[in-house]
């Protein structure tokens, strides 16, 4: 594992010179084959498509306020279009590109102590190729836009009078091969590029994630390529390969669909998962519990993951033979999941907790995944699924995963790394009270949900009957509060730009490779390849109050665990 | 007397929701009970394992906070084995007993028996179509107690699914194929209830407008209400076909047709006949005039015949301003239900906006029992 070189104490006098200010102008970032400014530009780009997701999100809640029309001018054709963008822009453009391409961009290269990904130049292509994708999207929006839902279901999504379906097909098409540039490059840098000494086994979990992330993402992402291309030459050409009215199979398509599509959910969670390790190991300051369970547990969840596709599908009328093998092999993604959460639990044991706004955040991803993960089993069995599929409990479920746990992962790993990106510290107390805000209002909005799902309150829905307002008006209203916690966030970390105490190379006590280098990182990240230690070990590590950070102090070389100098020996 | 009636009544027939939970609706059907005992372990586990995550969460961050001003504890343990095998294979254990119990009953879900009583079921865009053995149909779905019914279900455009969240059933219609669901539910629907059908696959527009009732009635009754649904068109004489049929056949026409002249996913009914008899500036999509297509020697001699032409193959000419939606009901309408629809259309001036007729007040005799 990565790091803390004892022999050679830390570099912490703040270099001038950074990757911010190595060269200036908008082509100097346009053009740029940084990772790190890649990194940034993916995320400004991933944040502001949450905010556009968002929006619609708060559109579609606020309409469900009431039966019938709420807002005056939104007819279900109208929120019919809502969902649909909201879905698309928050599976497409936020979540799966958030944590590999914006963080996993930034932090991976560092983490492996080298200069760059494996090839730049993808890299920046991958970039654009994502801009691209999120154009075609704002032109189906011009184009009369679409009303297909993220899942883009056949035949009514070769029939519907919606213009701009073609158009965003089009985009999502582009961006899945944004998605595996990324993917094959990651690959690549690590294999490739992984320093001496860092073994497979010695990685900072973070990069075992990614890494999975990394396979599926290669290996999935072309299939929904070659589906979207099948639906796009049927709706354009009239050539019959998902309608049956012209002899084509609407369920192919959604075998090929969440062939892709299941394994994505684990592209958004996986990397999630990696950050969670990190953050609760390097917060609660204490080597990480089971090292190898965890990172052989996310290469069981990629596996898993795609082989379990069918279990969209159990009332489609797939056979019941196929719909009681993806039931079985559905319930062993709990394993691995299991492993992660009980062995992230015993990381606390007897650790040096800081609740600081990261540590929040991955307590919060722990008990939103747990309920995430549990009511999956409600999913999974074939029985109660019958009833629960395609209702707000399927809704709950994913949000809970892919909001409440992959994208609240991302905004944990987004303030652990904050100091590092930017250099510059956020205000601590709004960032601990707007995290304990959009973890209330996520459960208040989510939570309902699952009561409404159960009860039978099918999605997709702008009408509904009136027994369900109650949990439609209290769920809009956690809604509300979860907006405000995330408008909250935007505003203290916007502030640290401007005003924010300058961060030190070491913040947090962390004791991977990125936390080494200076804080902005210098433009090459470090002037001599760093040597590589077992990264979870912090026994070496104190707060140094003329540094307002961490240090390495070898005077406590002394007091090393005796397990750890067991292990480190060999 | 009559409020006492009503209490009396639903005395009597007892409490619709009975059973609901604030997770389940009421069980109401054999498939129910198994289900909703499978429901309620998974629950357990749930409660089970969240409150103990979350206990020891609390716990833990309660007990191992960092102390200041003193170097990190480093006794904690790096890994141990028997424990982290011990969580993997408990939770394998634990799934696998679900998984058993979800399989089972999941095959008596997916196997109807051999004497169910089966209903035709046909949904598009946005509407249901249910049809019994003797050729009756009808817009909400009407079964028998205390046998199984089987409901063979096709689609005609889109995919749609059926879901009856208090029987625990649910299954998709796909076009091109068809489908089953079997359920039996062994309780009389209270007077004045019904069931919810919901259609729950994504079908556009009308998505969430396409749910009808379940009633549920014991065999004798529903034999009475078969027969008369199957006769009610027959029995009504021709001239007092387009105010007894008209109305009730519009219903399945008001998701898309006003009356009042609102423009709704098709043209509004209200002056429809002027307008295309003898018409000025109506339009179609292809660019020719209601005149130029209406009239003798035309493609529709008659302004009847267009509204049949409309109703059986309603893509032929489509009116300008609109999308080529309507499905054809062709099969669903005899001749004798075009000729009260188009009776509705020509004496629209004596009907509300609702589709109420205005003139006599109550003459519609009693035809179904519900």
């Amino acid at each position: 594992m990565t790091t803390i070189n004892l022999s050679q104490p830390l570099d912490t006098t703040v270099r001038p010179d950074n990757y911010l200010t190595h060269t200036s102008g908008f082509m100097s970032w346009a053009f740029t084959l940084d990772h790190k400014r890649i990194g940034v530009m993916y995320m400004v780009s991933v944040l502001l498509s949450f905010f556009v997701g968002g929006v619609f999100a708060l559109l579609v809640r606020t309409e469900l306020l009431t039966p019938g029309q709420t807002i005056p001018g939104v007819t279900a054709d109208v929120y019919n279009h809502f969902f649909t963008l909201h879905g698309a822009i928050m599976v497409f453009l936020v979540i799966i590109p958030s944590i590999p391409a914006a963080l996993g961009n930034f932090i991976m290269p560092i983490m492996l102590g080298a200069k760059d990904v494996a090839f730049p130049r993808l890299n920046l292509f991958s970039y654009y190729l994502w801009v691209f994708g999120a154009l075609f999207t704002v032109c189906s929006l011009l184009l009369g836009g679409f009303d297909t839902g993220w899942t883009f279901y056949t035949p009514y999504s070769t029939t519907t009078p919606a213009g701009g379906v073609i158009a965003a097909l089009t985009g999502v098409f582009i961006l899945g091969f944004s998605s595996i540039f990324t993917g094959l490059n990651f690959v690549v840098t690590v294999h490739k590029l992984r320093p001496p000494g860092m073994t497979w086994f010695r990685m900072p979990l973070f990069l075992w994630a990614i890494y999975a992330t990394a396979i599926i993402q290669v290996l999935a992402t072309p299939v929904l390529g070659i589906t979207l291309l099948l639906l796009i030459v049927e709706r354009a050409f009239n050539i019959g390969i998902f309608d049956p009215s012209m002899g084509g199979d609407p369920v192919l398509f959604q075998h090929f669909f969440w062939f892709y599509s299941h394994p994505a959910v684990y592209i958004m969670i996986l990397p999630a998962m990696g950050i969670i390790s990190e953050l609760i190991s390097v917060h609660a300051h204490r080597h990480i519990f089971g090292y190898k369970f965890i990172a052989l547990s996310s290469i069981a969840i990629a596996i898993f993951s795609f082989l379990v596709w069918g279990h969209h599908m159990f009332i489609s009328g797939q056979s019941p033979l196929l719909n009681t093998l993806f039931s079985l092999i559905s319930f062993s993604v709990a394993i691995p999941s299991a492993v992660k959460v009980f062995n992230w639990m015993s990381t606390l044991y007897k650790g040096n907790i800081v609740l600081n706004t990261p540590m929040l955040y991955a307590l919060s991803f722990l008990v939103l995944f747990t309920i995430g993960g549990l009511t999956g089993i409600h999913l999974a069995t074939l029985n109660t699924d019958v009833h629960l599929h395609d209702t707000y409990f399927v809704v709950e479920h994913f949000h809970y995963v892919m909001m409440g746990s992959a994208l609240i992962g991302m905004i944990g790993g987004l303030h652990h790394w904050w100091p590092k990106m930017t250099g510059r510290m956020y205000n601590e107390t709004l960032g601990r009270v707007a995290c304990v805000i959009v973890f209330i209002g996520f459960n208040v909005t989510f939570f309902t949900q699952f009561f409404l799902g159960s009860q039978g309150m099918p999605r997709r829905y702008y009408d509904y009957l009136p027994e369900y307002q109650i949990y439609h008006v209290i769920s809009t209203i956690g809604s509300y509060i979860m907006a405000l916690g995330f408008l909250l966030t935007a505003y203290y970390l916007m502030a640290s730009l401007f005003g924010g105490r300058r961060a030190p190379a070491n913040p947090w006590g962390g004791g991977s490779l990125e936390w080494q280098c200076s804080s902005p990182p210098p433009f090459d990240n470090f002037a001599k390849q760093p040597r590589v230690g077992d990264c979870y070990n912090f026994s070496a590590i104190r707060w140094d109050e003329k540094e307002q950070g961490y240090v390495v102090d070898p005077a406590l070389q002394a007091s090393v665990n005796p397990n750890l100098a067991a292990k480190n020996s060999h | 007397m009559n409020i006492a009636s009503t209490i009396i009544s639903n005395l009597l027939a007892g409490d619709p929701l009975e059973g609901r939970t604030i997770w389940l609706p009421p069980p109401d059907s054999n498939l129910a009970a198994n289900s909703d005992l499978m429901f309620w372990w998974i629950n357990a586990v749930c409660y089970f394992f969240f409150f103990g995550i979350l206990i020891a969460l609390v716990w833990l961050v309660a007990s191992y906070r960092m102390k200041k001003d003193r170097p990190f504890r480093t006794d904690g343990p790096l890994h141990h084995l028997p424990l982290e095998t011990t969580w993997a294979v408990v939770p394998l254990f634990i799934v696998i007993f679900i998984f058993y119990f979800g399989f089972r009953d999941y095959l008596n879900f997916m196997t109807p028996p051999k004497n169910s009583y089966e209903i035709s079921v046909t949904a598009q865009k946005w509407g249901w179509l249910f049809k019994y053995p003797n050729g009756a149909t009808s817009d909400d779905l009407y079964v028998p107690t205390g046998r199984p019914v089987k409901l063979s279900m096709r689609s005609t455009d889109v995919l749609h699914s059926c879901f009856i969240p208090d029987f625990r059933v649910k299954k998709d219609l796909v076009p091109g194929r068809y489908s089953y669901l079997w359920f039996q539910t062994d309780k009389v629907t209270p007077e004045g209830w019904g069931h919810n059908l919901f259609c729950s696959e994504y079908c556009g527009t009308g998505h969430s407008n396409m749910n009808r009732k379940v009633y549920a009635l014991a065999q004798p009754e529903f034999d009475d209400w078969l027969t008369a649904q199957s006769q009610w068109l027959d029995k009504i004489p021709d001239e007092e076909l387009y105010f007894r049929a008209g109305p009730k056949l519009y219903a399945r026409c008001q998701q898309c047709h006003s009356l009042d002249g609102t423009k709704g996913i098709g043209p509004s009914w209200k002056d429809l006949w002027p307008r295309i008899n003898g018409g000025e500036n109506g339009k179609f999509v292809d660019g020719t005039s209601y005149q130029s297509q209406i009239g003798a020697g035309k493609q529709y001699p008659t302004p009847e015949d267009y509204i049949r032409a409309s109703i059986l193959n309603p893509g032929e000419h489509v009116v300008s301003g609109y999308g080529n939606a309507m499905p054809s009901f062709k099969g669903q309408l005899n001749d004798k239900g075009i000729d009260a629809i188009i009776g509705f259309i020509k004496h629209m001036d004596e009907f509300d906006t609702k589709g109420k007729y205005l003139k006599e007040p109550a003459p519609l005799p009693k035809v179904s029992m519900k």
